[in-house]
């Protein structure tokens, strides 16, 4: 829950009044809240998720890189957290 | 891009591995603070490879690992309320507590939920309105955005049946606790660059000044560690202890501004005990007064559950680096992953479940230090 996982940001939805979005990690999609770097990114861009709260943008080669090494570190299982593979 | 090219190459590291060994004319000690850091010293080797310039002792930065057992308890007394479903992070689950831990409380007919981010805790009370919502609010400064941004969602939309066990640490109070002891042994820092996405690194320019100690942000892979000791080798060696920041491509001096603010609309600082270490003086972030009626702990009168930690586990020790965990005499004995005695066995940050899942457990073999 510390080191947060980069992934790229697929959609953007502001109805509920805070900037939400689905962020794609791998091929592991979840719904987070970009409302902490919402006037920085837009759709295609990539950010640092913790516990489904974006806190910083980064670009392509930086989370490609960053994601490789949690998963070598099987650092990942955060994202299964909640979607019924660990109820 | 420069990183690519560079972080990937092992002559890199090599290269910064010899720089260190030049720099350093004695041995050092250091202390790298959060736990992804740990993970990845352990499991790379660094602190071998490095042990004759530097001693890495490591610090108390798992929240796992630091979330103290009466909190623990409180979790598991709540999780067995027939009307309270408990939602957590799923590296909660298996942490003892003083007599079992979630997930057998889950066994026995308790509703324990893993979540993936607070936001689905709140949306489950509101699905879920016949049913009290407690969510477990643990983490550093890195989970803090997002916890607070849970209650502060919950207030504005009216979510009643929803409230937070709270367990939140604070970085520079605990680096405060450390150089204060009187064995402290520490000489640098690492900081951990992702508290420090948010948080910047401003609290941490009066650390360094006024007890003299250089303190590096720095980033959690293997080359952004070798490089955050080769700059606070540098400083040590050059009489200097300033911050500096070695995760310049995450890393702001002011840090995330908006999610500070919602931190500081929702939270406040309070003493808070660290398992294992005990009661560190304002160190911890609890609700605002404001936030009352989402606080657990007031809605379901927590505060007569107080707990001793059980005296075998050496956690305490291991969290103030006066102890390697394989030197613990339960360490591979009666404590493992599986079975773990003490919090900083549960975690992949936790240092004696690193030195055991990278094979620390040999003594022929372990890095005996002094
Ligand atoms: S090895 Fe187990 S009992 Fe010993 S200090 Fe670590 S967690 Fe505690």
């Amino acid at each position: 829950m510390c080191l947060g996982i980069p992934g790229k940001i697929v959609e953007i939805d502001n109805a509920s009044g805070i900037t939400m979005g689905v962020v794609d990690f791998g091929g592991v999609r979840r719904e987070v809240c970009l409302e902490y770097i919402a006037d920085q990114v837009d759709i295609g861009d990539y950010a640092v998720i913790h516990v489904g709260f974006a806190i910083s943008k980064v670009d392509e080669e930086e989370a490609k890189k960053a994601f490789e090494i949690l998963q070598q570190m099987s650092e990942l299982e955060e994202l299964q957290w909640g979607s019924g593979e660990v109820p | 891009m420069r990183y690519l090219s560079e972080y990937r190459d092992p002559k890199v590291a090599r290269a910064l591995v010899d720089e260190i060994a030049q720099t350093a004319t004695r041995r050092w000690t250091l202390m790298e603070v959060c736990g992804g850091q740990t993970h990845t010293i352990v499991r790379q080797g660094l602190d071998e490879v490095l042990s004759s310039s530097v001693e890495m002792i490591h610090g108390p930065g798992c929240p796992v690992c630091v979330t103290p057992l009466e909190q623990i308890d409180r979790a598991l007394h709540l999780a067995s309320r027939p009307d309270v479903i408990f939602a957590s992070f799923g590296d909660m689950l298996r942490v003892p507590g003083s007599e079992c831990d979630l997930l057998q409380v889950r066994a026995r007919g308790g509703t324990v939920k893993v979540v993936y981010s607070p936001l689905d805790a709140l949306e489950l009370a509101r699905r879920t309105p016949n049913k009290e919502v407690v969510f477990f609010a643990v983490g550093f400064e890195t989970t803090a955005p997002a916890n607070a941004m849970a209650v502060w969602r919950a207030k504005e939309l009216g979510v009643e049946n929803f409230s937070v066990l709270v367990s939140h640490v604070t970085v520079p109070p605990a680096i405060v606790a450390l150089l204060e002891s009187p064995d402290n042994r520490v000489q640098a820092f690492l900081a951990a660059g992702h508290v420090c996405t948010v948080m910047g690194w401003e609290e941490y320019e009066p650390l360094a000044a006024k007890y003299a100690v250089p303190i590096v942000v720095t980033g959690f892979e293997p080359v952004d560690i070798l490089e955050g000791i080769l700059m606070a080798v540098r400083q040590l060696e050059e009489g200097r202890h300033e911050v500096e920041n070695q995760y310049v491509r995450s890393v702001r001096h002011e840090g995330n501004r908006p999610a500070q603010d919602v931190i500081g609309r929702v939270f406040q600082l309070v003493d808070r005990q660290w398992r294992g270490i005990g009661m560190i003086p304002m160190s911890g972030l609890g609700l605002k007064p404001e936030f009352a009626d989402f606080d657990a702990e007031l809605k379901f009168g927590l505060g007569g559950i107080t707990a001793i930690e059980p005296p075998e586990c050496r956690a305490g020790d291991v969290l103030r680096g006066r102890l390697k965990p394989h030197d613990c005499p339960e360490f591979g004995v009666r404590c493992t992953p599986e079975n773990p005695l003490g919090a900083p066995m549960v975690s992949s940050e936790g240092a004696c479940a690193a030195y055991y899942n990278y094979g620390r457990y040999d003594p022929a073999t372990a890095d005996r230090e002094a």
